[in-house]
């Protein structure tokens, strides 16, 4: 039997195919237009010639046509690969090279296409630009981009790859990390199982599909019936609170920063939120302040503490609600189906000791595209080091305590201080740099940087940071920078990152 | 509504998201959230440097599109509110 996301999304599909899916700018598509337009998508590629296994990249914000584009590529048994879209287009451009995609799907008023079109117009054989409309004319639209011709659903391989997730890597090394049909159904599945998603289900999700964890919130809730909510952003924290109260809301997931916002101006208890069944987050350690004022404010929502990595399709752990209080700071115990280990020199660690957690499971990535070294690197006898520090207390009950390699997390994005080092270092007059992270209470952490110029070059601050947002995101782009005679270093030349966040 | 106050917060958001002092780079009208000039925690900050430097109190039920997404809305809101105080 096939097991794929895009097959259990069908399956629900037909059971309830009046049933509201998304709800977007104030439209819905029922699961039958959803399936519709998964199946319009899928007959393009496949009347295109696209073969499977081919590369095909979205440059779609979250909306339902990202959905419909998603499910539609996969379902042809090709691979999707969705751009972050806060990304600029020369990096983007170098991604599609890398992934080698052959089809790009793109919302065509993104301010970044324009740029980004030109840059690739050689390197793919076929763009297909989509209009992001609400509603059910959102949705007729789309299937008239696509051709309405609709194929039989096929059977796709579970070890075949299914998705390429593009995380914090660098120019020289980019990290795009393979998922298999297998590793995104299964862990989707046990998502599903453990938040008890049904039909009844409504949930507000203002996280970004390209990302894991966004992504692990579509796929367990369009696999189990459920409606989501999609919300553009979090800026006007009062307005998504008004929605989740009007809606109903049964769900929420957010990542520390999205809490901090809420939170920080809004009293929770001034909306009628009695319909929140639950609350997820994941995507960094919340502070524990934080969490006990989510409990107090929402008594009656169970509020899920997660932990993973899009290595790991997307979740490795949770804490059962129930445990919050007795374990608080712990990420919880392995997902059903997962083992974790925490070990350090090849050696398996007993509770208490801090080490490199370790994990295994069928929702562990296949590898990084095109990067054998890389991959082995973390995929050791069936085993994924993730890089993140931790310790098993005595009743196995998983703590996080910090990142082995330097990373830093700026809200619930990870950044390598690498890439933004590339960067200021092409800005003219720049002698050397280093970048690191430092405290922020909204963020948890946000970019510093200190550049050392050439002699007798003048600092030009705005004209640095004019240069990194030209180049990067801008949640890359350094909130600090300052300019210093000498980087600290050890005896042996090594930059010590830690010491950046105290130069003044 | 004054020319002044509008230029201070086009300033603002030039400075501090833009990193320019080209007022083209940000049209009067434009809004900061769909062109991608701020984001989430970048609203909260413009929301601070109209308590902080402009002096007006922002309440919660205030924190809408109309009153914060644009230099216009922004400099329309501060002078409706100092003309209310």
């Amino acid at each position: 039997m096939t097991t794929s996301l895009v097959h259990d999304f069908d399956a629900c599909a037909r059971q309830t195919p009046d049933a509201p899916a998304l709800s977007w700018h104030g439209g819905v598509w029922t699961y039958a237009e959803l399936r519709r337009a998964v199946g319009c998508a899928q007959g393009m590629l496949v009347r295109s010639g696209i073969t499977p296994g081919s590369r095909v990249a979205l440059f779609v914000r979250n909306s339902p046509q990202y959905v419909a584009s998603y499910f539609g590529v996969m379902a042809a048994g090709c691979v999707a690969v969705p751009l972050n879209v806060q990304e600029r287009a020369t990096v983007l451009s170098r991604q599609i090279e890398h992934a080698d995609c052959r089809v790009v799907i793109a919302d065509p008023q993104h301010p970044e296409w324009g740029a980004l079109s030109a840059a690739i117009s050689n390197i793919v054989s076929l763009i297909v630009t989509v209009d992001l409309q609400p509603g059910s004319a959102g949705c007729d639209q789309f299937c008239s981009a696509m051709g309405e011709a609709q194929p039989e659903l096929r059977d796709l391989a579970t070890a075949a790859p299914a998705m390429m997730i593009y995380t914090s890597g660098t120019t020289a090394r980019p990290k795009g990390v393979v998922l298999s049909n297998g590793n995104l159904v299964a862990n989707a599945r046990t998502i599903a199982a453990y938040l008890k998603i049904d039909r009844s289900d409504k949930v507000l999700c203002g996280l970004p599909f390209h990302f894991s964890y966004g992504s692990s919130v579509l796929n367990s809730n369009l696999i189990a019936g459920a409606q989501l909510l999609l919300e553009d952003n979090f800026a006007f924290p009062q307005q998504t609170l008004r929605r989740m109260q009007d809606e109903r809301v049964t769900g929420f997931p957010g990542v520390p920063s999205t809490f901090a916002l809420l939170l920080g101006r809004c009293q929770l208890s001034d909306f009628d939120l009695s319909h929140l069944r639950y609350i997820t987050q994941a995507g960094g350690s919340m502070p524990r302040a934080q969490i006990e004022k989510l409990r107090q404010q929402l008594p009656h929502t169970q509020v899920f503490i997660m932990y993973g990595q899009t290595e790991a399709t997307a979740r490795l752990s949770y804490l059962d609600p129930t445990e919050l209080e007795r374990k608080l700071g712990s990420v919880g115990k392995p997902l059903a189906g997962v083992e974790i280990q925490v070990r350090a020199e090849g050696r398996v660690l007993p509770a208490g000791e801090v080490g490199e957690i370790c994990a295994r499971g069928p929702n562990v990535m296949l590898g990084y595209w095109r990067q054998p070294e890389l991959s082995a690197q973390v995929l050791q006898e069936g085993w994924l080091h993730t890089g993140d520090l931790g310790h098993f207390d005595d009743e196995g009950f998983l703590y996080i305590d910090g990142r082995a390699v330097d990373m830093i997390k700026v809200g619930a994005f990870r950044v390598s201080p690498q890439e933004v080092e590339e960067v200021l270092a092409t800005f003219p007059g720049v002698q050397e740099v280093a970048v690191a992270g430092i405290p922020d209470p909204v963020l948890g952490q946000a970019i510093k940087a200190v550049i050392v110029l050439r002699e007798g070059v003048p600092a030009d601050l705005m004209g640095v940071k004019a240069h990194c947002r030209q180049h990067l995101a801008n949640y890359k782009v350094p909130k600090t920078v300052e300019f210093a005679a000498a980087l600290p270093r050890t005896a042996s030349g090594k930059v010590q990152r830690f010491k950046l966040a105290q130069l003044n | 509504m004054t020319d002044a106050l509008r230029e201070q917060v086009r300033a603002f958001i030039l400075e501090n998201y833009l990193f320019t002092d080209d007022k083209s780079a940000l049209g009067l009208d434009d809004s900061l959230l769909e062109r991608g000039i701020v984001d989430s925690t970048g609203m909260l900050e413009i929301i601070f440097f109209i308590e902080e430097q402009l002096g007006v109190k922002v309440k919660d039920e205030e924190m809408i599109p109309d009153n914060l997404d644009g230099v216009n809305k922004i400099a329309a809101f501060v002078q409706s509110k100092r003309q209310a105080a």
